[in-house]
């Protein structure tokens, strides 16, 4: 899959989960630039891209997505 | 970049020192210019008091003798030197300052505890204002802790949360409204509640230093030539052992000074209303105490 | 020793001496021997601990780091983790699970074979346990090299600023720093005295001081008023923040000045407009630990419950939570309390976060306010199961707020003027540095007159009404 691709399955999933239909993705994006994302609400948003990639994380995987940009080549690298 | 580090540091410690000296020369001016309260008290105790027959304790001392009585029958001028919070080191303190100054005819010890305590001796700081001017009470107040010399460079130190006691004691309005009556304060509470039994056995563990400070009040009271009576006043408890009247009996025979022990006597322990808690007798109380020592006294003094 | 002794203070300035004058190489050795010199100085035997504990780490993570085979990792991992919270739970749990057990049967007529323990608990051992596992696990998940040098391995564990109450830091943040030690900073110098004579005022001018007030009102419950028991549980939080979180303040100070950076541990936690603000404000290095060792496996493993998932990771976590604050019922209760705060949080996010854009309350000052004071009266709640000594008396405290009347109960009025005084400047500088960053600068005012005026009034003002007669840090017990 392209990366523009996975960028934009991921704005689509971002936007149902955190219910904010102008969000824009960059590859710097973190939890603290985004309303409502924290850890409450990271595991919801793990699940939901699990889901729609048909792909599954492992625990020591999600230290290493820190970003948006991260999580995009992590989910390259398993689909 | 060392050198600029010590430079502030020395700038802030000359600013400190500077500060601390000007703020604490004027607590400790108006420390000695209350006109009322426990630090007036104290003072009174230890610098200017005269009178022949003095009474040395803790909260117990301060509000159980009432000087009028003692004034009345014994004919005698009176201070109670008494002071809340405050035991055995500290009383000895205060009868050493006295002893520099005159000789007292008749003293008395409200006896309390010897055992060693959880907060040691923080309450000796309740004489860090008279370190500097009497030496005689130097070696209690080290008692403290090691680094207590250290400490009283500050001349805030011996003040420290004391400020606002110091403005009160200060002001006019309170030496009205409470007048000081030769040391004594009255307590006007009463207890609600019936007698309780204390059995149940602490751990208690016997202060060396509370010991030597007691036998050293009994010997220069005794050697100072005044004569000397150590009392266990009324508590509203009833128990079967108490291990601070056994200890205080024990070195006062020792010591051939009578000990009096009211801690079983019937009169109080029957009547509620004369205490305001379980360890202090209200004024009531206080009054019908101080009558009974009184004619005690006057026996004892006529039997030597 | 504690910082708050004087005999922290003697020690304290020798050590730099010492450390600035020793060659760069040679200084992280003088940091071992200063951090055991601490410790030794609380209690030489539990140095022992510390030795066991470096050791054990030492061994297994490298034994871990030689092989590739997870199984085999995995055993060396759970093996090294059990051997570490072994003494834990031996110092902290074995010896209530044990007096209960004892108390339990007897009221049976039955007899528990062990005598009654009463144990003397190490003190940070809860805060090292963590630091510990922290490291394992980062070697484990591959997030850090394991450490061959045991000696920076040792002091890592025993690093006196943190040993006793923490932050509790992690590797990747301390090793690093611990092997790279810098020349002279004189900025780094600087700042650190700086948190260090904040920290001081915190604790000795207002947390001890309020300490004082509560304490007499907590130790005599049954015999106070509704509203004075309101208004004891209501200090409280101030206390513990000004407790902790000054000491925190020194620990970090004490690190910076050395040159090590240490994370921040609280951030005008009182502030916070919804409990979860509040977690990420309130000694936050325990519970970014807890997030990341304990909550975040959890609810990445109940992930397909969604939202419930997350619930049950919550509630396992402040469970955790509450029983390493201590063993007893009252802590238990506390950290469900969090744990049911948080989840409620987590189930209503969506829909209040809908509501305040709506109708634009996030802006509005009256909206703020009202989380601030909501926030903090659940953590209010919650801490009096903190402060009680038993179950017994937490519920009896709720039970006298609401049913027992009278006037409040003063004490000394000029204790609780001190202590006001202290907490207004306090919540007065947490509330600039919130809402208003760049004005009322003191400590940091470009003008070196306001700066040196501003230090030494504060000492004075610790020397005026600071507590130096007793006053225990709380989180020692830890």
């Amino acid at each position: 899959m392209e990366r523009k691709e996975v960028m934009d399955q991921l704005t689509t999933i971002f936007r149902k989960v955190f219910s904010n239909d102008s969000l824009v993705l960059k590859d710097e994006l973190t939890a603290n630039d985004v309303d409502q994302w924290d850890s409450l609400s990271h595991m919801i948003l793990i699940t939901e891209i699990e889901k729609d990639f048909s792909i599954k994380f492992k625990l020591k995987e999600l230290n290493k997505m820190r970003n948006v940009g991260n999580m995009i080549e992590m989910i390259i690298s398993k689909i | 970049m060392i050198k600029k580090l010590i430079l502030n540091i020395s700038i802030v410690a000359v600013v400190v020192f500077v500060l601390d000296f000007a703020i604490g020369r004027t607590l400790r001016y108006f420390y000695f210019k209350e006109t009322s309260g426990q630090h007036f008290r104290t003072t009174c105790s230890m610098e200017t008091t005269e009178a022949d027959l003095l009474v040395f304790g803790s909260s117990r001392a301060n509000h159980h003798y009432v000087p009028e009585i003692f004034e009345d029958s014994l004919k005698t001028t009176f201070y109670n030197a008494g002071r809340d919070g405050n035991g055995i080191l500290f009383q000895t303190a205060v009868l050493k300052s006295v002893l520099t100054r005159y000789f007292p005819k008749v003293i008395i010890l409200d006896a309390g505890g010897f055992n060693k305590e959880k907060d040691n001796y923080d309450r000796l700081s309740s004489l860090l204002p008279y370190y500097r001017t009497h030496k005689e009470i130097r070696s209690i107040i080290e008692l403290k802790s090691p680094f207590e010399k250290i400490k009283l460079l500050s001349q805030i130190y011996p003040f420290n949360s004391q400020i606002i006691a110091i403005a009160t004691g200060n002001l006019d309005f309170f030496a009205r409204s409470k007048p000081d009556n030769k040391g004594y304060v009255a307590l006007h509470g009463e207890w609600p509640a019936e007698i309780s039994y204390n059995d149940a056995y602490s751990a208690y563990e016997v202060d060396a230093n509370k010991i030597f400070a007691l036998r050293e009040f009994i010997n220069i009271a005794k050697k100072s030539g005044a004569k000397i009576f150590v009392i266990y006043s009324p508590v509203f408890l009833k128990f079967k052992k108490n291990l601070d009247i056994e200890v205080g009996n024990d070195v006062c025979s020792f010591e051939n000074v009578p000990y009096w022990d009211f801690s079983r006597d019937t009169q109080f322990l029957s009547n509620r209303h004369l205490f305001q808690d379980r360890s202090h007798l209200n004024h009531k109380g206080a009054t019908i105490f101080s009558k009974l020592i009184v004619t005690k006294i006057k026996q004892g003094i006529l039997v030597n | 020793m504690v910082f708050t002794s004087f005999n922290f203070l003697l020690f304290f300035p020798g050590l730099i001496a010492v450390y600035f004058l020793t060659p760069i190489r040679f200084r992280w050795p003088v940091l071992l021997i200063a951090s055991y010199f601490f410790y030794i100085n609380i209690k030489p035997v539990f140095a022992l601990l510390l030795v066991y504990i470096s050791l054990v780490t030492y061994l297994l993570t490298r034994l871990m780091e030689k092989t590739e085979v997870e199984s085999k990792r995995k055993t060396c991992l759970l093996i090294n983790i059990t051997l570490i919270l072994l003494p834990l739970i031996f110092f902290k749990y074995f010896s209530v699970i044990n007096n209960y057990l004892i108390n339990f049967l007897a009221i049976r007529d039955l007899r528990w074979p062990l005598p009654e323990i009463k144990l003397f608990l190490p003190i940070g051992i809860s805060f090292y346990t963590f630091t510990t596992i922290g490291y394992i696990v980062d070697v484990y998940n591959e997030e850090i090299e394991v450490e061959k040098n045991i000696g920076i391995l040792a002091l890592f564990v025993s690093f006196f600023p943190l040993i006793l109450s923490g932050p509790i830091e992690r590797a990747k943040n301390m090793l690093p720093q611990l092997k790279a030690l810098n020349k002279f900073d004189y900025h780094m110098v600087v700042q650190g005295l700086k948190l260090m004579l904040w920290g001081y005022f915190m604790k000795l001018v207002v947390a001890d001081r309020i300490g004082i007030y509560v304490d007499a009102i907590y130790n005599h419950i049954g015999q106070h008023n509704g509203k004075t028991l309101l208004f004891a549980s209501v200090l409280y939080p101030f206390q513990v923040y000004a407790d902790l979180g000054g000491y925190s303040l020194i620990a970090i100070g004490t690190a910076r000045i050395l040159g090590i950076q240490v994370m921040q541990n609280f951030k005008r936690p009182f502030f916070a407009t919804s409990m979860s603000e509040f977690w990420r404000r309130w000694h936050i290095s325990l519970i970014s630990w807890l997030t990341d060792y304990i909550y975040t496996p959890l609810s990445f493993a109940f992930r397909k419950f969604k939202v419930w998932g997350i619930v049950i990771a919550l509630m396992i976590t402040f469970f955790i939570s509450g029983i390493w604050h201590g063993a007893a019922l009252t802590f238990v209760v506390w950290g469900i309390m969090q744990g049911v705060f948080l989840s409620a949080e987590a189930l209503t996010n969506k829909r209040k976060a809908l509501f305040e854009k709506k109708h634009q309350l996030n802006q509005k000052a009256w909206y703020i306010f009202l989380g601030i004071c909501f926030t903090f009266i659940l953590f209010a709640a919650s801490q009096i199961f903190g402060r009680a000594e038993s179950l017994n008396s937490a519920l009896q405290v709720y039970r006298r707020i609401f049913t027992i009347p009278g006037a409040l109960f003063i004490g000394s009025p000029a204790y609780l003027i001190y202590s006001f005084f202290g907490l207004v400047m306090l919540l007065f500088k947490d509330f600039s540095d919130e809402f208003m960053p760049s004005r009322f600068l003191l400590f940091e005012s470009k003008h070196k007159f306001i700066r040196v005026l501003a230090y030494s009034s504060i000492i004075i003002l610790i020397l005026l009404i600071g507590v130096f007669d007793g006053g225990q840090f709380i989180y020692f017990q830890f």
